[in-house]
């Protein structure tokens, strides 16, 4: 499986947003979409979830176009977590994560006993099981995000894209969802996520692209590209790279 | 653990086997429902008669089928002593139709209020939305100003509420911005000119004989539910329900935000135009035979909501179940309580506004 982006060009009317961008997401890796505000991270997920139609260039899903692949055979390849919002009904958490399994069932039948075993098997897999029976507006920023995932693999895809699966979360509820996020790739799924967070990118990732002003500025592993440089031109904030205790290294702001 | 995954299944999926309990008794209670309201009325049937004579009509189908199929005439069956032709009149011809039609137009209009609440994503959508309502009212309104008979109004009031819905769908195609706002909104104008419409027609009948007949169909009523009439609006029910029952699972999903519900595989923009035109068809039909009534729609998938929760596999069955028995008991009530007919619309203003309120402001359960 494999997710190949080259020379992506997308424009909101005459705003170029996305500007001769290409990259390759390997099997199995965590690569993280690192830049400000409104760079433009949200509409690269866009596009290449063939929500949006670029102006130029393509996105290849092993190695078809995709805007040529049908909603549903897509959805069997690409799963895609939103940061966590509140739907207009609470539905329980496992009726939430079933709904991730419609891609898998024909076109009008209801999910069936297969269906449901993958949705309880996703929901151990996050380890978020006590919630099961809740309802998904009755629990925690971070337990919703958690259950977002589960969604996403109960779906079955090979990748997923997070879209900033930390905003609004509190300190440990980062922590816990990135760790979770970064125990399924150890386990063979690829993740492309965004974030605001350099040390995230640090800590989490196999791979880091870069953007700014809708282009690609940096492309690599996290310890060769982010550089005191690259953080000042991405966010107009200076800072101190320093090598951490462990061997990760981290950022320290200069305020 | 086998065990523990059995029930953290259970649990999750919202408690099927609570489900299938609240289904049967459902259903048990419609069907009793359907009986005692046979039962019920200024002329007294007994429940034995009743029997008698569905008895008596189903005999005689069978053999007219048989005699069909062979080519040979079998006798009558003989007529019970019970029954008279006046009471039997009266059976078939007035209060069996109503009965059922009271049950499909509950059932209709729960459906789509349900199907529309999920795709607009607003729990106080109804099934007067986008003007199915309006759109019907000024069908029947006119029909009723240029002396048509019944026929012709039920026909008018269905036709017009289809072309209100597909004028609205056309206007909000060529509308720019948020895809569902803008069909919210160009329902609300173009219901809002169906109004204007009904009132000027009211303005100029005739306020002896025709302007009592309009404001009387606009507040609804099964009184006037003949054979005749259960068989035109079968057809077009039948073929808007199915659908909602089978793309059930997937108005679930529908109310997610778009993008969600595209990457999960569901192509949003046929399976919505999908329920919409289904929750219409059902809502002109029943709007069609009954005139407006008001309540139905939004208020009995609330109540489903909360005997069987959100997820639409169980709601929409639910609803439909708690719709039909919800009109019937009104229906009941409507040609009962006092000796004029109550119209429909104002009984269930009056059962479903408390309702409504007590629904709200009842403590939440937390789960």
């Amino acid at each position: 499986m494999s997710v190949l982006v080259s020379d992506l060009t997308f424009s909101y009317g005459r705003r170029r947003v996305l500007d001769d961008v290409s990259f390759e997401a390997r099997g199995g890796e965590l690569l993280c979409v690192l830049g400000p505000n409104g760079v433009g991270k949200s509409t690269l997920f866009g596009c290449v979830l063939g929500l949006l139609a670029p102006l130029g260039g393509e996105v290849l899903i092993d190695g078809a176009p995709v805007g040529k692949i049908p909603t549903r055979e897509l959805a069997r390849k690409l799963a895609f977590v939103p940061q966590s919002h509140a739907p207009t009904f609470n539905y329980s958490v496992f009726d939430m994560v079933l709904m991730g399994t419609t891609a898998r069932v024909g076109g009008i039948s209801s999910p069936g006993a297969e269906q449901m075993r993958a949705a309880a098997d996703s929901i151990e897999r996050v380890g978020i099981s006590h919630l099961t029976g809740r309802g998904y507006m009755r629990i925690s920023g971070g337990e919703r995000q958690l259950t977002l995932i589960a969604r996403a693999l109960a779906q079955q895809a090979d990748v997923i894209i997070m879209d900033e699966p930390t905003a609004n979360l509190d300190y440990g509820n980062q922590l816990r969802v990135l760790k979770c996020v970064k125990d399924l790739v150890r386990k063979g799924l690829t993740v492309i996520q965004s974030t605001h967070s350099p040390d995230h990118a640090f800590i989490f990732a196999d791979r880091v692209l870069a953007l700014h002003g809708g282009r690609v500025t940096a492309f690599g592993e996290p310890a060769a590209v982010i550089s005191e440089e690259l953080i000042s031109a991405l966010y107009g904030v200076r800072v101190l790279i320093r090598p951490g205790e462990n061997g990760v290294p981290r950022c320290e702001p200069i305020i | 653990m086998t065990r523990a995954r059995a029930e953290q299944e259970e649990r999750g999926s919202g408690g099927s086997r609570r489900f299938t309990a609240v289904v049967i008794c459902l259903f048990a209670l419609v069907v009793f429902g359907i009986l005692a309201s046979l039962a019920i009325g200024r002329y007294p049937i007994s429940p034995e008669q009743i029997l008698l004579a569905l008895r008596e009509r189903f005999i005689d189908a069978v053999r007219t089928a048989a005699g069909g199929v062979f080519g040979a005439q079998f006798p009558q069956v003989e007529r019970s002593g019970l029954l008279t032709d006046q009471m039997r009149a009266i059976f078939f011809n007035a209060r069996l139709p109503r009965v059922l039609m009271a049950c499909m137009v509950g059932c209709c209009l729960s459906a789509a209020g349900a199907s529309y609440q999920g795709v607009f994503r607003n729990p106080m959508a109804s099934p007067d939305i986008l003007g199915a309502s309006s759109g019907a009212a000024v069908g029947a309104a006119l029909a009723i100003l240029l002396e048509l008979d019944a026929r012709m109004v039920m026909l008018f009031a269905f036709t017009a509420s289809l072309l209100t819905i597909a004028l609205v769908m056309l206007v909000s195609g060529t509308a720019r911005g948020n895809k569902l706002l803008r069909i919210v909104l160009a329902g609300i104008m173009i219901s809002s000119l169906c109004n204007a419409g009904t009132s000027f027609i009211k303005l100029v009948a005739d306020p002896n004989d025709i302007l009592p007949e309009i404001t009387y169909w606009l507040m609804g009523s099964l009184a006037k539910t003949r054979p005749e009439n259960l068989a035109f609006v079968a057809a077009p029910m039948a073929v808007g329900l199915a659908p909602l029952i089978l793309l059930r699972w997937r108005i679930n999903i529908l109310t997610l935000s778009d993008e969600e519900a595209r990457t999960m595989g569901v192509n949003v923009g046929l399976v919505r135009v999908a329920v919409i035109v289904c929750a219409t068809l059902v809502t002109a039909a029943s709007v069609s035979v009954s005139g407006l009534i008001g309540w139905v729609g939004l208020v009995v998938p609330h109540l489903a909501r909360k005997l069987v929760g959100n997820n639409y596999r169980h709601l929409m069955p639910a609803s439909m179940l708690v719709g039909a028995l919800f009109l019937l008991v009104v229906d009941n009530i409507s040609r009962n309580l006092l000796l004029t007919e109550i119209p429909l619309g104002i009984l269930t203003a009056v059962v479903g506004a408390p309702f409504f309120i007590w629904l709200i402001t009842r403590k939440k359960e937390s789960i």
